[in-house]
């Protein structure tokens, strides 16, 4: 096989032992790898309706074919588990440098199954795979844990690993690696930490064999030469990285502000990317084998905020500053730093203390239950919450359960801005609509990467959408989604492909993205093939959420959304006219109206119930 | 005696100039946004080149008021103009 290994490790935790198996041709290419092939094979081995936090749960390390190919951000890897905060699916995505040195160790996807008895970490050298013991790391922080590791196998060994929230089973705890770099969302970190694995440690030299390695490379130095000359035109996230969002989604009206209450925040020039760039920021920082280097080496001299690390991105800046109604960068970049350390997703952390402050201000959550005041605006309090949530301590126990648990305790869920239990990103879809059906329909509960429609409705590329109206979102939206789902399966960053692997018109056709797919692995793709793979993809996905028990009825948004006009900004008077694009949006899917596939659908894209 | 005063009529507007257009706004501005005082009839386009702002090729995102809008879109008396590079999000 070219592009992928066609390999997969197999570690069964509980008897302590390891397989290598083969992945049979058809399979890698109708599944196309990374996210693809992990859905395959969770929804063959496990039952939908298991406890996502029991040992009979799977979890999966996936990377794409294109993974660790010259191909440019050729070095993304996905985590899929069935998800502890959302019991939908978790499709997990990160960087760094990580998924290249995992595919240069010969095997495509990492399977765990089971649970060890004592925590143990993987080590993977090429070949030469050993369960060790992790006893004297449980407990240490990411940076602690990684340092650690180094020394034990190799200093140029990469790792992923969870901290303390995930060894706590909190359920918005992420899986870090390199450090600073997070596969985030839906409490994979918890799965891990379920199974006792505190690390997976990487060392590989076998490169990835390419079926037509010439053509590969001619076509990468035209994409890079092409990022490189819109660096140069000051086109490109490397000078002020994703923070230079805030201020764009400020004048949009949809930044959220004060847990959705407003998309417009009078603090957003505290926050905006030229405060990082001038106060914080060390150097620009790239994943291996990208071009663009969006990522931010930072550090903040600070008697309270201070530390360093990577970040923040545009979602954290949401998150923990206009979300909590705080407009001071050193405190959202300190939060963001905690997070990384403790292994938390910066996204669900921050805008369930968010929800928490709501609760607070409208009288709902008591004081004595917080152990603290809690209103928007306070970062002090947001940065002793962040490590309680970590270690479950006091108020932190419930913050690590997700903002819909904690408000529905309460009794009021509805002040919990999510999907599927799930916290909204950083766009407010009362004033981008498209989002708004995203949203609800995303497999994996509320996600920007599910299928990023901002790129068109808020940042004008391939070209700008008009985000207030509904009209055509349906189709568009069904096609966003398929076309992440290709991008996330390829195992490239979609910050790249989008903008330089898509015909650059609202067609968005994968023109190059095929050809590198088929010079990577020789499978004669054509566009056609490539994209009804992906949306194979997408619905063996929906039918492992329909097992698990979801309905049309989860396929929603909070009431904030539906009912309650945005108050102010460019968005004012608007809500999200859900029940108007979901149903053309299930008939454009091949659905019923049930939102369930239906038996001509899984029949075209050869799936089985 | 016949003293003709013909004013130039004029419209205030705010332009917004974000990422990388930020270095083009002049240095009396404040932070990301300059108050200005243009000719009635300019169009956004027109105050966008004088600012080195491409305008051409979806090169730029335009918004007034918030909204996306054409190059040539006329500019009106207390418009919020603000111009960004088209490019990916976040």
């Amino acid at each position: 096989m070219f592009g992928w290994h066609g390999k997969i490790l197999r570690v069964n935790l509980t008897d302590q032992e390891v397989s290598v198996e083969d992945v049979d041709p058809q399979t890698a290419q109708y599944f196309i790898g990374g996210r693809g092939w992990a859905i395959k094979y969770l929804y063959d081995e496990v039952d939908p309706t298991v406890d996502p936090l029991a040992p009979e749960n799977k979890l999966f390390f996936a990377n794409g074919p294109l993974t660790g190919t010259p191909a440019p951000t050729g070095n993304r890897y996905m985590v899929v588990t069935k998800a502890p905060l959302t019991g939908a699916l978790a499709c997990s995505n990160s960087g760094g440098v990580f998924p290249t040195e995992m595919k240069r160790t010969g095997f495509d996807m990492f399977i765990f199954e089971g649970r060890a008895e004592e925590p143990v970490y993987l080590w993977v050298n090429d070949d030469q795979v050993k369960i060790r013991s992790a006893e004297h790391l449980w407990g240490k922080t990411v940076h602690e844990t990684e340092d650690a590791l180094l020394e034990e196998t190799d200093a140029k060994a990469k790792i992923a690993c969870i901290g303390p929230a995930g060894e706590n089973l909190v359920k918005v705890a992420s899986i870090m690696n390199d450090k600073h770099r997070a596969a985030g969302r839906s409490g994979v970190g918890a799965v891990m930490g379920s199974k006792n694995i505190k690390a997976v440690v990487v060392r590989g030299t076998q490169k990835v064999p390419l079926a037509e390695p010439e053509q590969m490379k001619d076509l990468c130095k035209l994409v890079r030469s092409q990022v490189n000359a819109d660096v140069k035109k000051g086109a490109s996230l490397r000078e002020y990285g994703t923070a230079y969002v805030p201020i764009v989604t400020n004048e949009v009206g949809i930044l959220p502000t004060r847990n959705f209450q407003s998309g417009v925040f009078e603090g957003v020039e505290g926050i905006t990317g030229e405060v990082l760039t001038e106060k914080y920021l060390v150097r620009a920082k790239p994943c291996y084998g990208c071009p663009i280097a969006c990522g931010r080496d930072t550090r903040v001299d600070d008697p309270v905020y201070g530390g360093e690390g990577e970040g923040p991105e545009y979602e954290t800046i949401a998150a923990f500053g206009s979300g909590c109604g705080i407009g001071n960068m050193a405190a959202v970049t300190k939060a963001n730093y905690l997070c990384n350390e403790l292994g938390m997703d910066t996204i669900s952390v921050g805008m369930t203390i968010a929800c928490a402050m709501e609760l607070y201000e409208k009288g709902i959550l008591p004081e004595s239950d917080v152990g603290r005041p809690l209103n928007f605006g306070d970062a002090d309090a947001v940065i002793d919450l962040v490590t309680k949530t970590a270690y479950r301590e006091g108020f932190g126990d419930l913050l690590a359960e997700g903002s819909y648990r904690l408000a529905e305790k309460y009794g009021h869920p509805e002040f919990s801005i999510t999907a599927k239990k799930q916290e909204f990103p950083g766009y407010d879809p009362r004033g981008a609509k498209g989002m708004g059906l995203l949203y609800a329909t995303s497999n994996i509960g509320a996600s920007h990467m599910a299928g990023d429609i901002a790129y068109a409705e808020v940042f004008g590329v391939p070209e700008k959408l008009d985000p207030l109206t509904i009209k055509d979102k349906p189709r568009l939206i069904k096609y966003f989604e398929d076309i992440f789902a290709l991008i996330d399966a390829a195992g490239l960053c979609v910050f790249l492909s989008v903008r330089y692997l898509f015909e650059q018109n609202m067609d968005l056709r994968p023109t190059r993205l095929t050809k590198l797919m088929n010079y990577a692995t020789g499978a004669g793709y054509t566009e056609e093939t490539l994209l009804q793979a992906a949306e194979r993809v997408y619905n063996l996905e929906r039918l492992f959420l329909l097992k698990a028990g979801f309905t049309r009825a989860e396929d929603t948004l909070p009431r904030r959304m539906l009912e309650e006009p945005m108050p102010d900004g460019p968005a004012k008077g608007h809500v999200v006219e859900l029940d108007v694009m979901l149903p053309e949006f299930y008939q454009l899917r091949g659905w019923d109206k049930n939102g369930v596939p239906t038996d001509a659908k899984l029949k075209e894209l050869q799936i089985a119930r | 005696m016949d003293r003709s005063c013909t004013a130039v009529s004029v419209v205030n507007i705010r332009l917004k100039l974000f990422a990388s257009y930020r270095q083009h706004l002049p240095p009396s501005s404040q932070g990301s946004a300059c108050d200005l005082e243009i000719p009635a009839g300019t169009r956004a386009a027109d105050l966008l080149a004088r600012f080195g702002v491409p305008t051409g090729d979806g090169a730029s995102v335009i918004l007034i008021n918030g909204r996306s809008v054409e190059p040539e879109r006329v500019l009106e008396e207390g418009d919020v103009i603000a111009a960004f590079p088209a490019m990916a999000g976040g």
